[in-house]
């Protein structure tokens, strides 16, 4: 009953932050100059007619005359709908429809991706720990920390260089087929793959530590087994947790990679909305961004919760609205730089998970 | 009680705080003349590669602030006869671009554009996170909890969108550009000062200054800032080169600097369209700014290892 009560209290708190993100969007786009009608009067110059069924739709949302809060009121009900209109850009389609295409894309990167992440990065950082303070170590843990400080879009303006330029295996840009895949989604997981390597390694280093190890060495155990069985097994309760926020880094930083190698997905969908200016596409943009960065980590608590039941116990004394314990260096995306603030955790600039996690993708 | 003891003796940036730290610690063990940055600078020193790489940076900011003086030509003059010249002809050294511009010069400037933006965002992200740090740190209350309810916000706000919307708002001008990442990047830094206000303002020097009299402002200005330098310093490290990837970010989106102002982030995705003929459009900015990365990367981590008190305290 207590998860299920816990669980209210923070969709509740989900829906109150998705309000809060979404008034502070629809405020500032508000301040942007020129206004839905400027823009009409644009385009029906350019086009010769803008009174067709859909330019209505367009006026009757976004008019002149249309009180601010109550195109507000509109959109977030047509939110809630998922029904949300319209854009200026595309009159003839919708927001929705618009991110119900661009999505499946940006997700058919970042899965890979986050596979891929996966299986280079716990090998890695398994032989780095076992390795501590040998050459191996020393060596890894200076590349990674070396390679997590480049954005994703240098891996893939390098990738191109040495594989489409040089040896013409593989397409510049486009979105036309699986050999299309192989750039964006190694590169994007080039980052994380440093970073997650670094966590596993320090939370194998911990696990090794433990009275368990000995036990486990004392009985007899081999070292293979017990490193698999006993110390991976362990260190392998965390990382569950980082999964998700490295997903929702990799769902959501795909930006400027999209944007470079011409991919159709969300995050190019965002650009071209920022660059027209085009209220109702970036608002919903940006609140499905946020939607699945909130949903993600409420995910991961959650998970975190019924790994580690030190958590769960912190969770029912009712921190009402305290958000749970989980590594700090996965709380701020690094995908766009800016605040990479160190505090403590193992990983160097953990994105935010709103990207936050995004140390930079 | 040691603890509090080295922290004390740890934290006397200047003569005051030595004396303050002796008074706590009830005897003058451990409080040496030296000052916090000062020790940390030494530490700092030992490391080749961050020297090395502070060393470099020092470089590229002489290079950049001396750019009108070294490009050998103006980054905007345009040679339409002369366009997408290879390297090395005709006195260009890296050749030049889809306009016939050269790609050298732009490069200089473009490396100007970025440190400018990239520390000038930096400070602005500082400033407001010092006010709002300290301010939710010492009066505790409400400014906290407003604080740390904004900063959950921000958490579920990727700072790039934030900073797109900021841009979309102001324009593309350098200053807009530099308050979007500016703004958007504060509130990390913002929670770091007030841990590190939080962790300090019950220690007995700090005490002992509330005791005689002082202010709430003056002690956590001239007693509590001080000692906050250390850790802010490394975040600053890493966040400069947040802000310059957010700029050749916002570039890539075509929503940088405008035209024909350059930046790594326009030079890249116009020159990727020329990719195939011609790698070196986007090869030159990728090297330069990769080993501007790299250079940050390392010089913050040898500042982390030299101020970091955590290692040590655990061995």
């Amino acid at each position: 009953m207590t998860v299920l009560s816990y669980l209210g209290r923070r969709l509740v708190r989900l829906v109150l932050s998705l309000i809060v993100v979404s008034i502070i969007t629809f405020g500032l786009l508000q301040l942007v100059p020129g206004s839905f009608s400027d823009l009409a009067d644009v385009g029906s110059t350019a086009l010769g007619d803008q009174t067709s069924a859909d330019g209505g739709d367009l006026v009757g949302r976004y008019g002149d005359d249309v009180p601010a809060w109550e195109q507000y009121v509109t959109f977030m009900q047509g939110l809630a709908t998922w029904d949300m209109g319209p854009t200026y850009k595309y009159p003839q389609t919708s927001v929705e429809e618009l991110i119900g295409e661009a999505f499946p894309v940006s997700l058919s990167l970042a899965v890979p991706a986050t596979l891929l992440t996966l299986v280079i990065a716990i090998p890695i950082g398994m032989l780095a720990a076992v390795k501590k303070d040998r050459l191996a170590d020393y060596g890894s843990i200076f590349t990674l920390t070396t390679i997590q400080a480049l954005p994703g879009y240098l891996f893939a303006l390098l990738l191109v260089l040495i594989f489409s330029v040089g040896l013409g295996w593989l397409p510049v840009r486009g979105w036309n087929g699986p050999e299309y895949m192989i750039i964006p989604v190694v590169a994007l997981a080039v980052q994380p793959t440093a970073q997650l390597a670094r966590y596993v390694r320090s939370s194998m280093l911990e696990a090794l530590r433990d009275e368990y190890v000995t036990a486990a060495y004392a009985k007899g155990g081999a070292k293979r087994t017990v490193l698999v069985r006993h110390v991976l097994r362990n260190s392998l309760i965390p990382l569950v947790t980082v999964v998700g926020p490295i997903f929702a880094a990799l769902a959501t930083g795909t930006v400027f990679v999209e944007v470079l190698l011409g991919i159709p997905g969300l995050g190019r969908l965002f650009t071209l909305a920022a660059r027209t200016r085009d209220m109702p596409l970036l608002m919903g943009t940006t609140l499905f961004f946020a939607a699945i960065l909130m949903v993600l980590n409420l995910i991961v608590d959650l998970t975190y919760g019924l790994l580690d039941p030190r958590i769960r116990h912190e969770q029912r004394r009712g921190g009402s609205w305290r958000r749970s314990k989980r590594p700090a260096f996965l709380r701020d995306s690094q995908v766009f730089g800016g605040d990479s603030g160190d505090d403590g955790g193992g990983g160097k600039r953990p994105p935010r998970a709103g990207a936050g996690v995004g140390v930079s993708l | 009680m040691s603890d509090g003891v080295n922290e004390l003796a740890r934290a006397g940036l200047s003569k005051d705080l030595a004396v303050g730290g002796a008074l706590g610690a009830g005897s003058g063990k451990g409080v040496r003349a030296q000052s916090e940055l000062g020790r940390g600078w030494a530490r700092f020193k030992r490391n080749k590669l961050a020297l090395g790489s502070l060393i470099f940076i020092g470089v590229l900011v002489a290079v950049a602030i001396a750019a009108p003086w070294l490009a050998p030509m103006s980054y905007t003059e345009q040679d339409l006869a002369g366009r997408l010249l290879p390297p090395l002809t005709d006195g260009h050294m890296l050749g030049t671009d889809q306009l016939g511009r050269d790609v050298f010069s732009r490069l200089l400037y473009s490396l100007r554009t970025a440190l400018m933006i990239g520390f000038s965002a930096e400070l602005v992200a500082l400033l407001v996170a010092l006010i709002i740090g300290l301010w939710a740190g010492w009066r505790g209350g409400k400014a906290e909890s407003l604080l740390m309810s904004f900063t959950d916000v921000m958490y579920a706000f990727p700072s790039y969108l934030f900073s797109v919307l900021l841009v979309v708002i102001m324009g593309r001008s350098v200053f807009a550009i530099i308050l979007a990442i500016g703004i958007a990047g504060w509130v990390t830094q913002a929670r770091l000062v007030r841990a590190q206000v939080l962790k300090m303002k019950n220690l007995e020097y700090v005490e002992a200054a509330r005791s005689i009299g002082t202010g709430g402002v003056a002690i956590t200005v001239r007693h509590i800032l001080p000692n906050a330098v250390g850790p802010l310093l490394v975040t600053t490290s890493f966040a400069i080169p947040g802000a310059i990837i957010a700029e050749s970010g916002l570039a890539l989106m075509g929503l940088g600097v405008a035209p024909p102002t350059p930046s790594w982030g326009a030079m890249i995705i116009d020159g990727y369209t020329y990719v195939l003929a011609h790698p070196h459009l986007i090869a030159a900015p990728l090297a330069l700014f990769s080993l501007t990365m790299l250079a940050f990367t390392w010089t913050g981590d040898g500042l982390r290892d030299a101020f970091d008190s955590s290692e040590e305290d655990h061995a």
